[in-house]
């Protein structure tokens, strides 16, 4: 019986983007739950006698946290469950690349959901009457926190289903594996940055329960504006994904759709980190002095702009590779 | 999965121009404007002192909204209160919409972020010409130093990217995950609970989001 090559190597692919999109995916959430038990358990020595809302929230907040793995899972199954009779070659850069989008995605959420719910658990054992704001403020941190694994989610889901057998193999094949890499890197650092702001808020709602407005306010502003480079790299994915570059075999084209993904996606992480950083420690005061929240925002945002500059340096020069050379 | 790549369009041509319309976002649209007018008819059609059921609620939405707008603009100008609480209204209800069968979120397109992205991109930099006259506002671009210009222009222009494209990767984002899983378990159990997750949780924090940022952009240019 004859081989037929081809279709091997996508089934390979499928396999292969199957096993990066779960192990890579697996890392996060499982860092992120760890924590969360870990400060639960501190919450539960502490006060025993509220072991009832101390591990209802680290369940809860777990169950977020793990949503960045499920979300992983259920791409690596479809790509598992892939009917590979009959595709091109084309197919096994695409597969590997949604693996990999998914996968690298899932790391950054699963660790900043895990600081948001950890926050909350520890809080709950500090201040049990504020039980409900924390939750809520938890519930909202965290979901904010998995934005940079849907949108990896988003980009593995057309790498798979967007059909690219028209398109010539030649540079198309970088484009697609770059736009998986593109917003898997980029969103690393946005999603443990995202983490931050949440978790400052929930500690210090559980030190002034009264704050709890200003607190999840300042919160989302700063957790959304520190995923602005994870929303560059969606950004510069889309480009990849859709724009039809004409058939060459000329190896700089093809480095400079690999270079502009990897450009975007390594450019996004330190600035996501650091904006979410910056966004933790004004959270952090707004609780303690919530009277000066208009400008501890105002100066959030302006340190916020600053370090993301080194983030938008990397969009132009992915830009300009994209289109230009 | 076919419906998230081939929504259906109307492609007419006027003026020699070939003219593409998504079908569904402009009906879904519609039907969210529909639904805000007759809420807006029903909860103000008869006024009382003691309120009604829906004058209630309108009642709790607009003061929420307004002290919001008050405290993010520091009581000035109260002329964005409109604007901004009817951003959100409308937004909220787009992202609702997945949960009917047979509707789609209008926010599931890209345009429709992006236009009303570009729209408070605008809003934000007329208020701050108004406010500081139009030297004081180049004035902005040209801090710390006269070289960041480029940089500042580009930073402007990368905020309708992010606050468009945020809106728009959460919403279809979740309209994916709860088709795939759908499928996946054949509609058994899970669904409601995805719905009621990316739908009605993610749904109103994302469009709230968004309303706060494009307050926040005013509140910056107007400070």
């Amino acid at each position: 019986m004859a081989v037929d090559w081809t279709t091997s190597i996508v089934q390979a692919a499928a396999f292969g983007g199957a096993g990066l999109c779960i192990g890579f995916g697996a890392i996060g959430a499982a860092v992120g739950e760890g924590y969360t038990a870990g400060l639960a358990n501190e919450g539960l020595a502490q006060r025993p006698e509220h072991s009832g809302g101390i591990v209802r929230t680290m369940l809860v907040g777990q169950a977020i946290a793990e949503s960045a793995g499920i979300f992983a899972l259920v791409i690596a199954v479809l790509l598992i469950f892939s009917d590979v009779q009959g595709l091109g070659l084309i197919s096994a850069f695409t597969f590997l690349g949604a693996g990999l989008s998914m996968g690298l995605a899932a790391i950054g959420s699963g660790v900043g959901s895990g600081l948001s719910s950890a926050a909350a658990a520890a809080g709950i054992a500090r201040q049990p009457a504020a039980q409900n704001q924390l939750t809520t403020n938890m519930l909202i941190g965290s979901a904010v926190c998995q934005t940079p694994a849907i949108f990896g989610m988003v980009v593995a889901f057309m790498l798979m289903f967007v059909d690219f057998s028209q398109a010539p193999l030649s540079p198309t094949w970088a484009a697609v594996l770059g736009a998986g890499l593109s917003t898997g890197l980029a969103a690393i650092g946005p999603g443990i940055g995202n983490g931050f702001p949440a978790g400052e808020a929930a500690a210090g709602i559980a030190r002034q329960p009264e704050t709890y407005g200003d607190a999840t306010r300042t919160m989302l502003i700063g957790q959304t504006v520190s995923q602005s480079t994870a929303i560059y790299g969606f950004l510069i994915s889309l480009i990849l994904l859709f724009s039809s570059f004409p058939e060459t075999a000329n190896p700089a084209k093809i480095a400079a759709l690999l270079g502009a993904s990897l450009a975007m996606g390594f450019g996004a992480i330190g600035p996501g980190v650091g904006e979410g950083v910056a966004a933790g420690y004004a959270v952090r005061w707004v609780c303690r002095n919530p009277e000066r929240v208009a400008l501890l925002t105002r100066t959030m945002l302006v340190g916020q702009a600053v370090s993301e500059s080194t983030g938008i340096y990397s969009l132009i020069v992915a830009l300009l590779l994209v289109m230009v050379v | 999965m076919e419906e998230f790549l081939h929504a259906p369009k109307w492609i007419f041509t006027l003026f020699g121009h070939q003219v593409v319309l998504n079908a569904d976002t402009i009906i879904h649209t519609w039907v969210v404007m529909g639904l805000l007018i007759l809420f807006a008819v029903v909860s103000t059609r008869k006024l009382a002192f003691l309120p009604g059921r829906f004058q209630t609620i309108a009642e709790l939405i607009v003061v929420a909204f307004e002290t919001l707008v008050h405290d993010a603009l520091d009581g000035r100008n109260r002329k964005y209160f409109p604007l901004i609480l009817v951003l959100f209204l409308f937004l909220v209800l787009s992202n609702w919409m997945g949960i009917v069968p047979g509707l789609g979120e209008p926010t599931r397109d890209l345009n429709t972020p992006l236009s009303l992205a570009i729209m408070g991109f605008f809003i934000a930099h007329y208020a701050g010409i108004q406010t500081k006259g139009f030297k004081g506002y180049l004035s902005q671009y040209v801090e710390p130093m006269f070289f960041m210009a480029p940089l500042n222009v580009i930073s402007e222009i990368a905020k309708v990217v992010s606050i468009s494209f945020r809106l728009y990767g959460n919403i279809m984002g979740g309209a994916i995950i709860i088709a795939v899983v759908s499928d996946l378990v054949f509609s058994l159990l899970l669904p409601p609970f995805l719905n009621a997750f990316f739908g009605l949780f993610v749904g109103t924090v994302q469009a709230f989001v968004f309303t706060m940022l494009t307050l926040v952009y005013i509140s910056v240019q107007t400070k």
